[in-house]
């Protein structure tokens, strides 16, 4: 109960806190928010559109560590962990391309532009895409789970070389990135006010907090699926 | 009302905490099924 | 001789087992060299067919020569995995070899066909297709190699992978294009820069990553290969 609690008043509280302040060139007290050139009204996409793309990675580590513990002990639960996580993560992964390319498209002039982060998100998106196909392609329960874990891992040792490669081979448009020798990597390291800060991190805070109760739920589903199956 | 038609974002901030609080509500609501659910299974099983 | 060297001269034994057993059903049937080939001669006729009199700069071309590797890879380098569990070898497989044998016997035997599928696109594509340009040959040739081998290695175990899941061809480039991306990203900007006359300082860069990809990618493969091995 207490997450529930503190989850739904964290991120009213956020949402209040990302809407209110203005947004004027000096800022003056402590509620409002700095003018960053070339962002203006929509700098307030960060306190929203980053930590669903934050959830998008850790739902994507999550389902790995499941898909691990499931080729240690072969607990099928793991694998029901494992798969819900990915199923959460892709749901994250589509709304952190589509709040993008929306901003995008404001920003930058056009839907999609390639930006290493953008490259990034497209990549995780085509990994959830091939680990579902793979999942819906296996019938036999412990196969299944033990190539989706399999797939999972591979994936995941492959990902982190992208944070070498996209600097070497494109430049960023994200903010975050300009001037910024390592700014092109798909991390972000915003210039963000105190103010600014505290409220992203509440907001991070908070989408973790509903990632955890969405994927409590889920499992518990799952496993009430999985045991109907069983008996019928 | 006045307030709301000159500072425009606010209306927007309502709406926003308006669907916040409904999906909350709904995955408050979704959570009791399933324990009702898990009740039932178990005491068959 | 010691247990653990007569173990490891047993285990040399049944990879190059594994290996050569490929390898001689391929010479018999020559599957997937005349797939591979055949698929190697229509994509670049196409291309051909597609950029008519046009002339394409090198940038573009550098990238095509990857799509052509990347998608005759996944016409032919799932076979020998598939193979085993069509005419139910895999069961005869599992019990006269160690795991780590068959993985890296069939490593081994994509590395060749992946080596030699490579040789055939090269050399094709730089005689049809005017405008691609190597200036660096020596560094063209090092991308080449290294590329081919993260290929082969990383094509190898989502093969293993879908020929358990027994749905043959239609997931292979699915699941290995994510995980091939980073590779391919790679070396589509060295080939660029061999195309350009880049120097081998140039490109310390992409080596380094290409080799540590191809570490990473057979190490993990290795670990994980028995648990989709055995049942």
């Amino acid at each position: 109960m207490l997450l529930r609690g503190t989850l739904g008043v964290l991120l009213t509280l956020v949402i209040v806190a990302a809407f209110v302040p203005p947004i004027v060139s000096q800022p003056q007290s402590w509620y409002e928010f700095p003018l960053i050139p070339g962002l203006e009204e929509k700098a307030r996409i960060i306190f929203f559109h980053v930590p669903t793309a934050w959830l998008s990675v850790m739902a994507f580590v999550t389902s790995m560590f499941y898909g691990i513990r499931y080729l240690r002990k072969r607990d099928m639960m793991d694998d029901l962990r494992s798969s819900s996580a990915a199923g959460l993560g892709l749901l994250f992964c589509i709304l952190a391309t589509v709040t993008g390319a929306i901003w995008a498209k404001f920003n930058w002039g056009s839907f999609w532009n390639w930006d290493p982060r953008e490259t990034s998100i497209f990549v995780l998106l085509l990994i959830y895409g091939a680990y579902f196909s793979l999942r819906s392609a296996v019938e036999v329960e412990e196969k299944r789970a033990t190539l989706s874990s399999v797939y999972s891992i591979i994936a995941a040792v492959t990902v982190p070389f992208f944070i070498f490669i996209m600097p070497r081979i494109m430049t960023g448009l994200h903010p975050g990135a300009k001037g910024d020798p390592d700014g092109a990597g798909p991390v972000i390291d915003f210039k963000m006010s105190l103010n600014m800060r505290v409220v992203f991190f509440a907001s991070l805070i908070a989408f973790t907090l509903l990632f955890i109760w969405m994927f409590n739920l889920r499992v518990r589903a799952a496993r009430l699926e999985y045991r109907h199956q069983l008996k019928g | 009302m006045e307030f709301l038609a000159e500072h425009q974002l606010y209306i927007v901030m309502i709406i926003v905490v308006g669907i916040w609080l409904g999906l909350f509500a709904y995955l408050f609501r979704l959570e009791g099924r399933i324990r009702k659910l898990e009740k039932e299974t178990d005491r068959e099983s | 001789m010691t247990s653990a060297e007569r173990y490891s001269t047993r285990w040399v034994r049944a990879t190059v087992a594994v290996f050569l057993k490929d390898w001689h059903s391929e010479l018999r049937t020559r599957y997937a060299i005349s797939a591979l080939g055949m698929f190697v001669i229509t994509t670049i006729a196409m291309i051909l067919f597609s950029l008519g009199s046009e002339p394409a700069s090198p940038e573009v071309l550098a990238g095509m020569l990857w799509v052509v590797l990347f998608f005759a890879a996944m016409s032919g380098l799932s076979r020998t995995f598939v193979m085993e569990e069509e005419r139910g070898t895999a069961m005869t497989v599992q019990l006269q070899a160690p795991p780590s044998a068959v993985y890296f016997g069939k490593l081994l035997f994509n590395l060749v066909l992946g080596a030699g599928l490579t040789l055939l696109t090269v050399v094709l594509y730089a005689l049809l297709i005017e405008g691609f340009v190597i200036r660096s040959t020596g560094l063209f040739v090092g991308i080449i190699a290294l590329g081919s081998i993260g290929l082969a290695s990383a094509s190898t175990i989502i093969a293993a992978i879908i020929a358990r899941a027994n749905t043959k061809g239609t997931l292979y480039p699915v699941l290995s294009f994510p995980i091939l991306l980073p590779l391919l990203m790679t070396v589509i900007s060295g080939t660029r820069m061999a195309s350009e006359g880049a120097s081998w300082g140039d490109a310390v860069g992409e080596f380094q990553i290409l080799i540590s990809y191809i570490v990473v990618v057979t190490t993990t493969s290795y670990l994980l290969f028995e648990y989709i091995w055995k049942d």
